[in-house]
């Protein structure tokens, strides 16, 4: 007997009427394989039978070879029809989802610009950073990664066994003056250690990558060696430096990609020209970053241990304890924020989240969109579900047909997508400061979004395909249909959330705005206005800064000039260590300290408070001008005539007497407290040279003038100049970008969402058709057609303001709370975003009321 | 849409229902497929080839009779119909008329080009 389990298996997926036949041509395969061979061979022979009877011909579920391609081209020549016949609504569903998934794309490519930062270098995995842990007499704990150069000197020598390569930088990259011939220009590079450029694993394109072994010697990034060598070889080529040293050309590497650390060096040439034999590196200069790369197998944790205490035998008692530790190359980019100590989330991260969760929703309110708006659609469609039903179609095929649209739509709004993106990616990045790109060739891209999209489809299409299939056919016909109230609940609870999204997002760009807005227009507390800023390089520029100043002052386009050893964009120069002699009492914080030229005051136009400005025909060595937040901190009351004591020396002077009190000078981050500024007078040779421009004249001409009269004093010095206002308002910039970026998010948001109840409302409008007539013809007026019809929606925007004001406040004032200087959230944000959110739901709206009030009353009767 | 093309191994199947005439269906043409052609092959494979060609119109067929070592159950007979008959006439031309152009074959002996 053939086993019974193998025809079991082959009756659970053998057509019917294929049954007989098969049956008996295997049962005759089975009789004469026993007769020729053995029973065994043939209940063997009998399951590779059954198994060989697995083809598509033979299966239950398929009627036929060829009928399951015919029915799907058919279901999507269907739903191509159906959207051409509603181009409109075509367009919404399309280009609704389309926008929530170019805003995916883009985030998604942003995020992963962010998370791959610095992976360009080889050595990511083994490169860390020193940084230092400061504890202050306060008790207050600072990191920060300015290091003393012995650090990394010590480290080497000490320990060759658990540092590979160790690379040393100056704490600040300034603009060095390049030139080649007559060309010259500031360019940002690295002074490294030897070990430097083969640390980063720099890619050369030709030359030697240890080629800055040599202290002559300088490497050129791509486009450098590009902007001053064109074509030709620049191997060999000579570099000036800083109007001093000669430089040989000894490599070229390929620009480091933007999401790097060090995408802003142009050249790496040697530390050692600066620390050598004959000027070694200090233990007490903290002007210097130190990186390294780990030997292989080498704990982090461990090594962080080893060099905890390097410091401590080279630190005063007095000062609080250094404690030194290594942060690995993976935590620079987004884990590099600390809080007494210990590693925070960063501001950076946080961003990565918002703008994760912004994706997120953006994406969610399109997906909503997509769905309501084809449930309300295929509600339209309940009388051909009918006849469909009637001339014999099953559940299962009405699926099929649901699904299929739901996905053509949402192909096309992925396509549609791609292509935008690629569209304005160049905008993109312009205002996210990247510089991103579509991966064509990426397969976990286009996986994802191919996944994305049947998702949105099945998730899109489920509803309306699981809930229309199930009409009975007679009530389909016969127009007794309605959707329950439960589902005009989801979509109203959808509507909801849409909004409540939106006018979030608005709030949140109304703030954004706001705060930045308020940080530009605070008070400097000098003019910027007419200023220029100059940065000296050659001795030369220092031997002649009074000619220099008297030659200007005379072209009559110049009111006046002064210098200073640190420019007006920074707080550089932070010392600590003062004490009133009054009292004795050590002064806890530490001041901002410069020292400036006795006209600097009349130069930046400062605001003077209290006593007098600094004068060049008086001794006023032993004199200081202190700011005001600085008067404040101190607890003094009557500021002129306090005698400040320092611990150091400052120009050969330990005692200070204040004479003058002028406004907080903004010079660090305009969103901080002020930093407590301590002016030194000097008439010493300083780099930083500002220029106030006399406003009768023309800037063209001023500076022409300024220039002609610079080169004749400074010849061969390049005038190289910035506007000072235009320097401030950089610091701007990355809040700036925040907000253009939040913009562009709610923007989109909004658009989405009023996609969204466009559609709707069209169709309950339509849905209307018959109702809007009769009331025209016993008389309703237009407006009070176009309250009835509004009224719906006007009532979800109010329920979604009310829900969005308070989850508002509460992120914002999150956001705010990492602004010193902050505004205060305020009722008419809220009413303003809550106003808006409600106005232009309400034109969204009206565009059909209105034209239903409005239309023939005979026609709205006749329809259908 | 219908494929009206044969392939190497329908045309085989085509010509052993032809031979086995009467006695043409899916287990005597997989034993008759074996026996000449010393290759091994499914009643499965035979089948859904069969039923291929019969989408072709090439074949038709109907159920026959019973017999008891099918334990009663009927057997489906398969017969080339004329288009079938038609397709492999031109495939056996098209073979012919490519032979008669290959040199070694055209006067009628192999000629290997030895001499």
């Amino acid at each position: 007997m053939p086993p019974k389990p193998a025809e079991k298996f082959l009756l659970l997926f053998l057509k019917s009427e294929l049954v007989e036949e098969v049956l008996g041509d295997l049962d005759e395969k089975f009789y004469r394989t026993i007769e020729k061979k053995s029973e065994r061979r043939a209940k063997l022979n009998y399951w590779y039978q059954v198994f060989n009877y697995l083809r598509p011909f033979a299966f239950k579920f398929f009627k036929s070879n060829s009928i399951i391609p015919t029915m799907i081209s058919h279901n999507f020549k269907i739903s191509y029809r159906i959207l051409l016949k509603n181009k409109l609504f075509s367009a919404i569903n399309i280009g609704g989802l389309a926008m929530g998934m170019i805003v995916t794309i883009l985030i998604g490519l942003w995020i992963n610009d962010e998370l791959s930062f610095n992976t360009y270098h080889k050595n990511y995995d083994q490169i860390v950073q020193v940084l230092r842990k400061n504890t202050e007499l306060d008790g207050s704990i600072s990191v920060n990664s300015s290091l003393v150069g012995q650090v990394g000197v010590f480290m080497k020598e000490t320990y060759p066994a658990v540092f590979d390569q160790v690379g040393m930088t100056f704490f600040r990259s300034r603009a060095q003056l390049l030139s080649v011939g007559k060309q010259s220009f500031d360019k940002i590079g690295y002074f490294f250690q030897p070990d430097g450029p083969e640390m980063l694993s720099l890619e050369m394109m030709s030359g030697d990558i240890h080629g800055i072994d040599d202290r002559s010697s300088i490497l050129l990034s791509q486009s450098l060696a590009k902007t001053f060598f064109g074509d030709n070889n620049p191997i060999g080529e000579v570099v000036n430096l800083n109007l001093q040293t000669d430089l040989k050309v000894a490599g070229v590497y390929k620009d480091i990609p933007n999401n790097s650390e060090f995408a802003n060096a142009t050249f790496m040439a040697s530390m050692d020209l600066i620390y050598n034999e004959q000027n070694p590196y200090a233990w007490d200069n903290y002007n210097i970053r130190v990186y390294a790369t780990l030997k292989d197998g080498v704990d982090l944790n461990e090594a962080s241990n080893l060099i905890k205490n390097i410091m401590t035998p080279h630190r005063d008692s007095e000062d609080g304890p250094m404690e030194l530790f290594l942060l690995p190359m993976k935590d620079w980019h987004l884990n590099a924020e600390f809080e007494d100590g210990i590693q925070v989330t960063s501001k950076r991260m946080l961003f990565v989240r918002l703008y994760a969760t912004i994706g997120v929703f953006v994406l969610l309110l399109a997906f909503i969109n997509f769905m309501n708006l084809n449930t309300a659609r295929f509600q339209n469609r309940g009388k051909e579900v009918g006849i469909r039903k009637t001339v014999g179609s099953l559940r299962s095929q009405l699926i099929t047909q649901f699904l299929a649209e739901s996905t053509l739509y949402a192909l096309a709004s992925f396509i549609l997508s791609i292509v935008i993106v690629w569209l304005i990616l160049p905008w993109f990045n312009g205002i996210s400061d990247k510089t991103l790109g579509i991966p064509w060739s990426n397969f976990t891209f286009w996986l994802t979004g191919i996944l994305f999209t049947l998702l949105s489809a099945i998730l899109a299409g489920s509803y309306p395909a699981l809930f229309l299939s199930s009409f009975k056919p007679l009530n389909a016909l016969s127009g007794t249909l309605k959707q329950g109230i439960a589902s005009v609940r989801l979509r109203q609870g959808l509507v909801i959330f849409q909004f409540t999204i939106s006018i979030l997002l608005m709030i949140g760009t109304i703030t954004v705005f706001n705060q930045i807005q308020h940080a530009k227009s605070r008070p400097v507390g000098y003019n910027q206005e007419d200023l220029i800023t100059v940065r000296g390089r050659s001795d030369e520029f220092y031997e002649k800064y009074d000619v220099l100043r008297a030659e200007l002052k005379r072209t009559g386009m110049v009111e006046e000039m002064a210098a200073a050893n640190y420019p007006l964009m920074n707080t550089l120069g932070n010392n600590g260590g003062f004490s009133l002699r009054e009292t004795g009492e050590r002064i806890a914080f530490s001041f901002n300290t410069i020292f400036v030229s006795p006209e600097y005051g009349a130069t930046t136009q400062w605001e003077l408070i209290e006593g007098r400005d600094f004068s060049r025909d008086r001794d006023e060595v032993a004199n200081v001008i202190i700011s005001e937040s600085a008067v404040k901190r101190m607890g003094l009351s009557n500021p002129i005539g306090s005698v400040l004591q320092s611990k150091w020396e400052f120009k050969g002077r330990k005692e200070f007497t204040v004479i003058g009190v002028v406004k907080d000078m903004i010079k660090g981050s305009p969103y901080e407290e002020p930093y407590p500024l301590m002016v030194f007078p000097t008439t010493w040779a300083m780099s930083f040279l500002f220029i106030r421009l006399n406003p009768e004249m023309g800037y063209v001409e001023a500076l022409q003038k300024i220039q002609e009269t610079f080169e004749a004093t400074l010849p061969g010095h390049p005038f190289n100049y910035e506007f000072v206002d235009n320097e401030y308002s950089t610091k701007f910039r990355s809040e700036e970008k925040i907000g253009s970026l939040a913009t562009f998010f709610s923007f989109l948001a909004i658009l989405i969402s009023c996609l969204g109840l466009f559609g709707l409302s069209a169709f309950v409008v339509e849905q209307r058709t018959k109702e809007i007539g009769i009331r025209k013809v016993l008389g309703a007026s237009v407006p009070t057609l176009w309250k009835l019809l509004s009224k719906d929606f006007t009532v979800l925007v109010i329920i979604s303001s009310a829900l969005a004001i308070p989850a508002a406040s509460f992120f914002l004032n999150i956001w705010l709370e990492s602004y010193e200087y902050r505004i205060e959230i305020t009722w008419w944000m809220y009413a303003l975003a809550a106003a808006s959110g409600f106005f232009i739901a309400l034109l969204t709206v009206s565009y059909h009321s209105i034209r239903a009030s409005i239309g023939n009353p005979i026609e709205a009767l006749r329809s259908e | 849409m219908k494929e009206s093309k044969l392939g190497d191994f329908e045309e085989t199947i085509l010509l052993l229902v032809g031979i086995l005439g009467e006695d043409a269906y899916a287990f005597k043409i997989a034993e008759e497929f074996e026996s000449q052609t010393k290759r091994p092959v499914s009643i499965g494979a035979v089948h859904s080839t069969l039923s291929r060609i019969e989408d072709k119109g090439f074949l038709t067929s109907a159920m026959g009779a019973a017999s008891a070592e099918r334990g009663g159950r009927r057997k489906r007979i398969y017969t080339i119909t004329a288009a079938g008959q038609r397709a492999l006439e031109i495939s056996r031309e098209l073979k012919m008329n490519l032979w008669n152009q290959f040199p070694a074959f055209a006067d009628g002996k192999l000629n290997f080009g030895i001499g």
